[in-house]
């Protein structure tokens, strides 16, 4: 129960200083809608480029990754919040208040789920408001953003593993870009066997593309790879929920 | 709870390429009493506090709050205390009404209570005008009385305050001296107080702890320690300096000469009730004094005698292992 409190505490101060202040929301909604209208809007002529077989259109393909893509980003900006609190001294008096500190680490997960929730509601009204179309059923859809959760829960302890060590705003870098290139070294602009070179081969290799792929197979109503992609989303969030908790200990440790 | 609500055995914080913050002290505070934590700048005085709230664990040693181990019973631990550290660090985007409430959560209170525990304390520490302001525009004395108020906000039997009054005008200091003495004196709270002002041990602490460079170098009630020291001293002036020899040979049929900046000064053999007789000789003398006064030992004094050095004034000299301190990383 006690975790459970502390971790409703620390989602609460989080939701209300980010939904409070349009400084720090504004940019993790525009950021994704940015990227939707950039390539969605942009490329849209790929989908004329011969192999590319998606059938739910260029839309419909950019707005899996850029719907994934908010989810990781969504939990790295959380990770920025957690890196200015221990800065500030903030996480310092939630350290000492929390009987349960993991609670910590859950407050801010969950703060990152709703906060990218509120983009992930406004991005897909978008998509569908400009015409994106859906195959996939009901069913299909609990899937794609059942995947999307979990790449959030990823993002964000892959995030707060980093800032409780470093502990530092400055650390804002090193949380952001092996994401961002995690992201882009997956299919982004055109499907898998449309990829060549070394990009192909990190592609294959890069579990995101699992991701990639299984999402987009679930919008069209085709899913492929479904095992394989969860398995590697759920092993991502197992192996950062370690990190995370041993950033933690180190937190504790260094006072 | 045991015997003592703080008790630590040789405790000891070593930084990594860093000094020996705290270097083997034990402390022994019974529930309801005021400790008060005396040194300088960069002594150990929060590495200490750091230590005893959990957010800091020891090199080596043990300590016990609230009857919990600090190392393996933390969660305990933090459930039983509320402290106010130095820095009050407080949400800037935040009200003070709010942060109330996110403590009385992280501590969880249930739902019901948490409104009308913010009320109360709001109203405790005098912030009932500002509650619903954020804490961004308080002044310095207004986010301690904050940091204090989400102290209690859970009732805790054992309280740490980490230089509670640094940078507070004499009002806000006053209030706060009041509201610490009010709760250990009506609600039973254990007080570990740490400062650097001797006024404020000595007003506020039932006995007092003196740290430096990590060690304590005295302990016990404030009139024991300076009894440590000495007997009280006398000072006195002569209007006319010529008496200055008669005013020596008859200060000195009631104690030690010892050394006075103006005029002459003894150390009284049995203490300051003396004073009177050594106003009745001067008068049956016929010498006119201009000033006379009579010197207690002060806590300064004690620390001066353990020390070789003044607490007052040797902040400076302090400064660079307080650095060293913050900078260092754990070992």
């Amino acid at each position: 129960m006690r975790t459970l409190a502390v971790a409703r505490g620390v989602a609460w101060r989080t939701l209300h200083n980010v939904f409070t202040n349009p400084s720090l929301f504004i940019p993790s909604l525009l950021f994704p809608l940015f990227f939707f209208t950039a390539f969605a809007g942009g490329l849209s002529r790929v989908q004329d480029v011969p192999g590319f077989d998606y059938a739910e259109g260029y839309t419909a393909f950019q707005f899996v990754f850029v719907l994934l893509q908010s989810a990781a980003f969504g939990g790295v900006f959380t990770g920025f919040g957690i890196a200015r609190d221990f800065e500030s001294g903030f996480a310092r008096r939630l350290l000492l208040a929390a009987p349960n500190r993991s609670g910590i680490v859950l407050g801010y997960a969950v703060a990152a789920l709703i906060r990218w929730f509120a983009t992930a509601v406004i991005l897909t009204a978008i998509a569908l408001a400009v015409g994106m179309h859906v195959g996939g059923s009901g069913v299909d859809l609990v899937g794609l953003y059942s995947l999307a959760v979990i790449v959030n829960a990823a993002a964000l302890l892959w995030a707060a593993g980093v800032a409780m060590r470093l502990r530092t705003m400055q650390a804002g870098p090193i949380m952001q870009m092996p994401v961002f290139l995690v992201l882009f070294f997956a299919p982004v602009y055109v499907p898998l066997s449309l990829l060549q070179g070394w990009i192909h081969a990190v592609a294959v290799v890069n579990p995101l593309t699992r991701v990639l792929e299984a999402a987009r197979g679930f919008l069209a109503g085709s899913p492929t790879e479904v095992a394989a992609a969860f398995g590697a989303a759920l092993a991502l969030a197992a192996a950062f929920s370690i990190w995370a908790f041993r950033g933690l200990r180190k937190a504790e440790a260094a006072g | 709870m045991g015997d003592y609500a703080i008790e630590a055995t040789d405790l000891v914080r070593q930084f990594k390429n860093g000094p020996r913050a705290v270097d083997g002290i034990d402390l022994a505070v019974t529930p309801g009493e005021i400790y008060g934590f005396l040194g300088p700048n960069g002594a150990g005085k929060s590495t200490t506090v750091h230590m005893l709230t959990t957010l800091l664990p020891p090199t080596s040693g043990t300590a016990r709050v609230a009857g919990y181990d600090v190392v393996t019973e933390g969660q305990h631990v933090r459930a039983a205390i509320g402290a106010a550290l130095q820095e009050a660090a407080l949400d800037p985007l935040l009200t003070g009404r709010e942060h109330l409430r996110l403590q009385a959560s992280l501590q969880a209170l249930p739902r019901g209570v948490r409104n009308q525990r913010a009320d109360e304390l709001i109203a405790r520490v005098g912030l009932t005008h500002a509650a619903d302001r954020k804490v961004r525009g308080y002044s310095g004395g207004m986010k301690r009385r904050l940091d204090l108020a989400m102290a209690l906000v859970h009732r805790p039997s054992v309280l740490f305050l980490d230089e509670p009054t640094t940078g507070l005008d004499i009002q806000s200091r006053t209030a706060l001296w009041d509201e610490v003495a009010r709760l250990a004196r009506e609600d039973a709270v254990t007080v570990f107080l740490t400062t650097q002002y001797l006024e404020e041990a000595d007003v506020l602490a039932d006995r007092v702890g003196i740290i430096d460079h990590g060690h304590i170098v005295a302990e016990g009630t404030t009139d024991e320690l300076k009894a440590q020291v000495g007997r009280p001293t006398v000072e006195a002036i002569p209007d006319d300096p010529d008496e200055a020899p008669r005013l020596a040979e008859i200060l000195s049929r009631f104690g030690d000469p010892c050394g006075s900046t103006k005029g002459v000064g003894v150390r009284l053999r049995t203490g300051e009730t003396d004073l009177a007789d050594v106003v009745r000789a001067l008068d049956a003398a016929g010498i006119e004094v201009a000033n006379l006064q009579l010197h207690q030992p002060t806590l300064d004094d004690v620390f001066l005698a353990k020390t070789g050095r003044s607490l007052e004034g040797s902040d400076e000299e302090e400064t660079e292992p307080a650095r060293a301190e913050l900078a260092a990383e754990p070992a």
